[in-house]
């Protein structure tokens, strides 16, 4: 994508062009990647991009080495960040365990495929619980993002470092194959005035003349590890309580609720207009953060006696999620899913939604 | 080489690309090997094509699994088996591209060679990511054009040499160290059934051309391979137990690199205006110091001695 002049101006790029360039003027400088299909276009921009805007780009040796990169930059202050898809995100889990514990914030962009093993290179939605709960080993989540238009994943990829950094936490952006290749128009916002690495008070920028600063994720002491992730646990549940976001259609006074994120998400809305068709009181309640999850609207709607039906391409990963936002009022849950590559269609949305119905 | 359909170890059918050398190598190295031998890949052109669900080219046994760890489960099969007492009888055959091999897979690679693990590891060298879109790797060669190493008004395209994984390989003392080109394939089938004489670790690199990721003629693959030799941009020789063996030089005497380099469209920008013909020049220096290193100083070609010259000068006006 050549830079546009101006804020109005109106570009067609693909979803992954978008996650970067949005990046890109959020202020990033480092990209780490590695190839793996649906998701090269994303570093091949990023080759010639970074180079234009003074920035840094590497195609490491592998996906834990892409990892442990944005882990240096992010460290040294910098605004870093990689991508994949779903075999290659499996490989970084290490490396953003490390990244949580040592509450460094990065960029992580997921666009997922079909699994598991080497899957496929098809859509695919079988990620949300490793994205959702931390992946790697311990306690810890990432602030997973989750867009559905090409607009969307460059807003959310220029909102990422700024919502990682007042956190401290790695940030995901969850996409999948049809949102990262397919292609949209898109007004992108104006390039950020960042230098390339800030001085936060914890950044690793050299200590001279002041005392050394130290990032870890490791506590010896007795005691010690507990207490961090007692605070850890205290920002993770200010989190919770802070930044759910989701959009709703339609949904006020629907019998039928559809949750759905990304790609299903664009799907069940066209269902929903279907069964509005028909008379059947259908609306979508569609979570743009899938970690912290927004109960809220779905404890609403359960509370006025609304039905659920999820739609998700994986045998059942999100439900568990739209389940536990309902506790304490239970209402029936369906499931309407495809998953191994198989995208889900309008008419078999809608017909989920006849029989949640009855 | 003809061989009989029932007797092929690699069947016909698999979906390579017209004038892959990865198939046609692929396909001599399995032939030497016969069918009484398992194979690891890597994730990379030759898994997916050799394997499209759900039919399979392979006549003898075969395992995916992940991308870094062909050598790996290698090495696990070869435990395996030896703990049956079928070691050495079965040929134990780890497979993999330049990325899957010298980038993600080296690690696993280091240790199946370090531990004397009794296998035979081949690399399919075509010099960048073919199956995800031609992305470099660390076995892609100075200025070539990939999707991640872009030529341009500002970049010549990869700006790093070769990795010289032969020697890293070499460097672990194991019994076999070799490299290999689809170009003299009639050598590749014998060559194969000598190193699986040798017993402990064995590494062979073989260079393929990929007419798509080079942006080549998918009919010169096996011509412009032996070009990759006789330019001295890609030395073959073999390394047995210690001693070095280079292939015997062109017949025709060392080529300048421009032949070599000019078919490729992956070289394409360094035949334009601008400062191209320094880094032809450089180019040229490469392939002089491998023509020094393995077949003496007498050897190396005036042009390419003159190259160095004038790259020695450019550097002394710099300095």
């Amino acid at each position: 994508m050549a830079a546009p002049a101006s804020a109005e101006e109106k570009v067609l790029v693909t979803g992954n062009v978008a996650a970067a360039e949005g990046a890109v003027r959020a202020g990033c400088r480092f990209y780490f990647g590695y190839p793996i299909t649906p998701q090269n276009d994303l570093p091949e921009y990023m080759s010639s991009r970074m180079p234009e805007v003074g920035g840094t780009f590497i195609q490491a040796e592998s996906e834990l080495a892409a990892i442990s990169l944005v882990h240096g930059a992010a460290a040294a202050g910098g605004r870093a960040m990689t991508s994949s898809s779903s075999p290659g995100i499996s490989l970084k889990q290490e490396g953003l365990s490390y990244l949580a514990g040592s509450e460094l914030p990065a960029l992580i962009v997921n666009v997922q495929r079909g699994g598991p093993g080497l899957g496929d290179v098809r859509c695919g939605q079988a990620d949300y619980f490793q994205a959702t709960r931390g992946g790697g080993h311990g306690d810890y989540r990432l602030l997973v993002l989750a867009p559905h238009t090409v607009q969307e994943t460059f807003d959310l990829a220029y909102e990422a470092f700024d919502l990682a950094e007042a956190r401290r936490c790695p940030v995901m952006i969850l996409t999948d194959q049809q949102l990262g290749q397919m292609m949209e128009p898109l007004v992108p916002a104006p390039m950020k005035d960042l230098p390339a690495v800030q001085d936060h008070p914890w950044a690793l920028t050299g200590a001279e003349g002041r005392p050394r600063r130290i990032v870890k994720s490791f506590y010896w002491r007795p005691g010690e590890l507990e207490e961090f992730n007692r605070r850890l646990r205290e920002k993770y549940m200010r989190m919770e309580k802070e930044l759910p976001r989701w959009e709703e259609d339609r949904a006020a006074d629907a019998d039928v609720v559809l949750v759905a994120y990304g790609t299903s998400a664009r799907i069940a809305r066209e269902a929903v207009d279907v069964a509005r068709g028909e008379g059947i009181r259908a609306g979508l309640v569609r979570p743009i953060t899938l970690w912290p999850f927004p109960a809220a609207p779905l404890a609403a709607a359960a509370r006025r006696g609304a039905r659920f039906l999820v739609v998700e391409m994986s045998w059942g990963q999100m439900i568990d999620d739209v389940k536990l936002s309902l506790y304490g009022t239970p209402r029936p849950v369906d499931l309407c899913w495809r998953a191994g590559g198989g995208v889900p269609t309008v008419a078999e949305v809608a017909e989920c939604i006849r029989k949640a119905r009855r | 080489m003809e061989f009989k359909y029932d007797e092929r170890v690699l069947k016909p059918g698999y979906t390579s690309c017209l004038g892959c050398g990865e198939a046609l190598a692929m396909r001599l190295v399995a032939q030497a090997c016969g069918p009484n031998s398992i194979f690891t890949n890597c994730t990379g052109c030759s898994e997916i094509f050799t394997s499209r669900y759900p039919a399979s080219s392979w006549a003898a046994p075969w395992i995916h699994s992940l991308f870094e760890n062909s050598a790996a489960v290698a090495s696990g099969v070869y435990y395996a088996l030896k703990h049956k007492g079928r070691m050495p009888q079965v040929n134990v055959i780890g497979t993999g591209g330049d990325g899957g091999t010298a980038d993600i897979g080296l690690q696993c690679l280091s240790g199946a060679m370090e531990r004397g693990d009794d296998i035979l590891y081949v690399c399919w060298d075509n010099e960048a990511y073919m199956n995800t879109g031609v992305q470099r790797s660390g076995l892609t060669p100075l200025d070539a054009d990939t999707t991640t190493s872009p030529a341009g008004k500002a970049s010549y395209g990869n700006d790093r040499p070769k990795k010289d994984l032969p020697m890293i390989m070499a460097a672990h003392g194991i019994p076999y160290v070799g490299v290999a080109s689809m170009g003299y394939y009639r050598e590749l089938a014998p060559m194969v059934k000598r190193i699986l004489q040798i017993r402990g670790p064995k590494f062979l690199q073989v260079h393929v051309v990929c007419p798509l990721g080079w942006k080549s003629d998918p009919a010169k693959s096996a011509e412009l391979a032996r070009l990759a030799f006789e330019t001295g941009l890609y030395p073959l020789y073999e390394i047995i137990r210690g001693e070095t063996k280079p292939h015997r030089p062109p017949k025709d005497g060392w080529r300048p690199v421009e032949e070599y380099l000019k078919p490729q469209g992956r070289f394409r920008h360094l035949f334009r205006a601008g400062n191209a013909a320094e880094r032809i020049t450089r180019i040229q220096a490469l392939a002089a110091a491998n023509i020094r290193k393995f077949y003496g100083p007498d050897a190396v070609p005036q042009f390419a001695k003159d190259a160095e010259a004038k790259l020695a000068e450019a550097a002394k006006a710099t300095a």
